[in-house]
């Protein structure tokens, strides 16, 4: 199925030419990007007509590596490949004046080429791969400006929040593969019973990592740092998506204990982190918070057995949240700040601008005939059909009425102030990309039924969740527009700044334990240390002493020697005379003696 | 016992107290070889007085005596060279003088 790889290989191919050509790349982008939109509308009206595309690969024996493309997954990468293409037109604009575009572009169309397999892949191993890959694109394009101060840690923070939460997929992909001897996602499906529970949670840690649920969702706000486009990209169809799509698949497999832990974690989430955006003193920092509760929705959703529901939130959260990303990179260039003091009246210095960013947030609020309307209502409604509802129906309503107000409160800021216009360089490219996105994020609402009959499943309606989500909407905006943050905040506002001090307590439950271990380590090795140093002090100690023995000992003995054979020799020597004579009579005098002792014993015998 | 060789071992004994009162009197070196000569005589006339007398038919003392004579004659020939090499290098062959080998 030559339609599947080359929605995959377009940006992949871009890439590579553009960092061999080293030109052109704006060109090559816009082309390799429009490739593959087209390859994946494509395969979507192939799943519109029933037809389901699959591309086999040699991977592990037994094992192929296997991409599909159901309605699902059809659908998701036609929503990556439409907002990543406008992003990228956006882009074009937005990076018009940064001298190095080519390594932007490279990295972002293999970040894209990653997404799409990711989204595409049909057994584990492959997404793995791409899961992987997102990741360190992610790191790439979060250090984009990696000579800015803080830039590379909030790059390094990112990827290690990411990459310990992917540990939890590894081990879920493991349990099932050895529970269901195959690596095929949708056979591993048909899992039950404990290993469920334990690959579904290990399955939720890896999704909290990626999209930034609590207590995981500090490194998204400080990934901020990265160009706009690229936390538009980020925040919207594909890096955060990524752990929302994976529960989304998974969810047929996963037990009533595991989804009720899921509705839990994306009901704090959503809370915790609106509350966190409702006191954030910077635009982009205040969208990444929201960008983490309204995956805490999705989360929600999952929860409450309605997956459909959470993935209508993603598109429209998608197609929202980039227009909202695109929209405040424009008035980042307007004031050269994103920190809402600096933004105040930026809005009225550009009407047109502030209009796009106004109807993505009432949208994101959940206002009709907006998008997220309709998703949020089905989410609401969803939890009200679940047979969790008491528990997770006041934590959807409580992101929805957070929703309104942080999204107010921003408008509020851009709109009051005063005006300050000046130029900016490729405003034409980024008002292009903003406005086809807000286009979608706007009518998105309209081709919801068609999904419903395409993905054949419906959502739970009610008229009771319609009038709950509106009337929470509609107080959360008017709270946010007419009363100050801090007075809404009241006690919580000091939590709230610090991000409910959970950076904080990841550094007390990771970190210092970490360290403490590391200076347990170290003295240990103070100790070894120590102890090799005695070892070699004993060493030199014995060699001295064998020295010494040898100099005193054994060399006093032979020397002794030496000196009692010269002295014997010198008494020896007094002996001899030199005068013949006297030896002469000494040699008579003995010879007589002896004469007379032979004699003598002779005569006795 | 004869007396022939009663008497020839009285001609050996004095003959070898002459050569020991040579030998220790005398001061120059050839004059103690002399003496030492004598001495040497003496020991030879005792030897052939036992062996013609006693034991005529066993001819170990003749030869005994023979090796004696050569014994001499080498001793004389390397003490006539020391004192020789002595006159030359000192003008003397006193014997009181010459105390170098002295340890």
């Amino acid at each position: 199925m030559s339609l599947i790889a080359s929605v995959i290989l377009a940006p992949l191919v871009a890439a590579v030419l553009i960092l061999l050509l080293r030109r052109a790349a704006v060109a090559l982008a816009l082309l390799g990007a429009s490739i593959a939109l087209l390859a994946s509308i494509a395969l979507l009206s192939d799943a519109f007509s029933g037809v389901t595309g699959e591309l086999l690969l040699p991977g592990l024996p037994g094992m192929p590596l296997r991409l599909i493309a159901t309605p699902l997954t059809a659908l998701l990468s036609t929503l990556v490949a439409i907002i990543a293409g406008l992003v990228l037109v956006y882009a074009v604009g937005y990076m018009r004046q940064d001298d190095e575009p080519v390594r932007f572009f490279a990295t972002l169309l293999l970040f894209i080429a990653a997404m799409q397999t990711l989204v595409l892949a049909g057994d584990w191993v492959l997404l793995l791969a791409a899961w992987e890959l997102i990741g360190l694109c992610s790191y790439l394009l979060i250090g984009f400006w990696y000579r800015r101060s803080g830039v590379g840690s909030a790059a390094s923070r990112a990827f290690l929040y990411t990459r310990s939460a992917d540990l939890g997929l590894y081990l879920a992909a493991f349990i099932l593969i050895a529970e269901a001897g195959s690596s095929d996602i949708a056979t591993t499906l048909n899992t039950g019973g404990g290993a469920a529970i334990a690959a579904g949670l290990l399955l939720l840690v890896a999704a909290m990592g990626k999209s930034a649920q609590t207590p995981l969702h500090d490194w998204l706000q400080r990934a901020m740092a990265g160009p706009t486009p690229v936390s538009a990209l980020l925040h919207s169809a594909t890096l955060v998506a990524a752990g929302a799509i994976l529960l989304i698949r998974t969810t047929p497999m996963l037990p009533a204990e595991t989804l009720l832990v899921v509705g839990v974690v994306g009901g704090i989430t959503t809370v915790v982190t609106g509350l966190i955006a409702l006191g954030e003193r910077d635009l982009k920092r205040l969208l990444a918070a929201s960008t983490s509760s309204q995956y805490g929705l999705m989360l929600v959703a999952v929860g409450a057995g309605v997956p459909l529901a959470a993935l209508l939130h993603l598109i429209a959260h998608a197609a929202i949240k980039s227009s909202l990303f695109l929209g405040a990179g424009v008035f980042q260039h307007g004031r050269e700040s994103t920190a809402l003091t600096k933004l105040q009246g930026a809005g009225r210095e550009r009407p047109r601008i502030f209009l796009a960013f106004a109807l993505a947030a009432l949208a994101l609020a959940g206002i009709p005939p907006l998008s997220g309307f309709f998703s949020k209502d089905a989410i609401i409604a969803a939890t009200l059909a679940s047979p969790t509802a008491l528990l997770l129906t006041p934590f959807a309503l409580a992101g929805t009425l957070l929703t309104g107000a942080y999204m107010a409160r921003a408008l509020r800021v851009l709109w009051h102030g005063d005006r300050q216009q000046r130029p900016i360089a490729g405003l034409g490219w980024m008002a292009a990309g903003l406005a086809g996105l807000v286009t979608l994020a706007v009518t998105l609402g309209a081709a919801f039924p068609a999904i419903e009959t395409l993905l054949d499943s419906t959502l739970p309606v009610s008229t009771l969740a319609q009038v709950l989500g509106l009337s929470a909407a509609l107080a959360g905006l008017a709270l946010g527009w007419l009363v100050p943050a801090p007075r809404l905040l009241g006690p919580l506002l000091p939590w709230a700044r610090q991000g409910f001090a959970i950076a904080g307590g990841f550094d007390a439950w990771i970190v210092r334990p970490a360290f403490a271990i590391a200076r347990g380590c170290e003295r240990v090795e103070r100790g070894l240390y120590a102890a090799v140093l005695a070892v070699g002090r004993l060493g030199l100690a014995i060699g001295q002493a064998a020295r010494r023995s040898d100099d005193r000992g054994i060399d006093g003995l032979i020397f002794a020697l030496v000196r009692g054979m010269v002295d014997l020799g010198n008494r020896a020597r007094t002996l001899q005379s030199g005068l013949i004579h006297r030896e002469m009579a000494i040699t008579v005098v003995a010879t007589a003696v002896i004469l007379s002792v032979l004699l003598a014993t002779s005569l006795f015998r | 016992m004869s007396i022939e060789l009663l008497i020839a071992l009285i001609t050996g004994a004095a003959l070898f107290g002459t050569g020991i009162y040579g030998a220790l009197s005398q001061t120059n070196l050839v004059m103690i070889m002399m003496g030492v000569e004598l001495i040497l005589a003496g020991a030879m006339i005792n030897l052939v007085a036992f062996w013609r007398y006693l034991h005529p038919d066993n001819p170990a003392g003749q030869m005994f005596v023979l090796i004696i004579m050569t014994v001499m004659a080498i001793e004389m020939a390397v003490g006539f060279g020391v004192a020789i090499a002595r006159f030359r290098a000192r003008g003397s062959v006193e014997m009181e003088e010459a105390t170098e080998l002295k340890g």
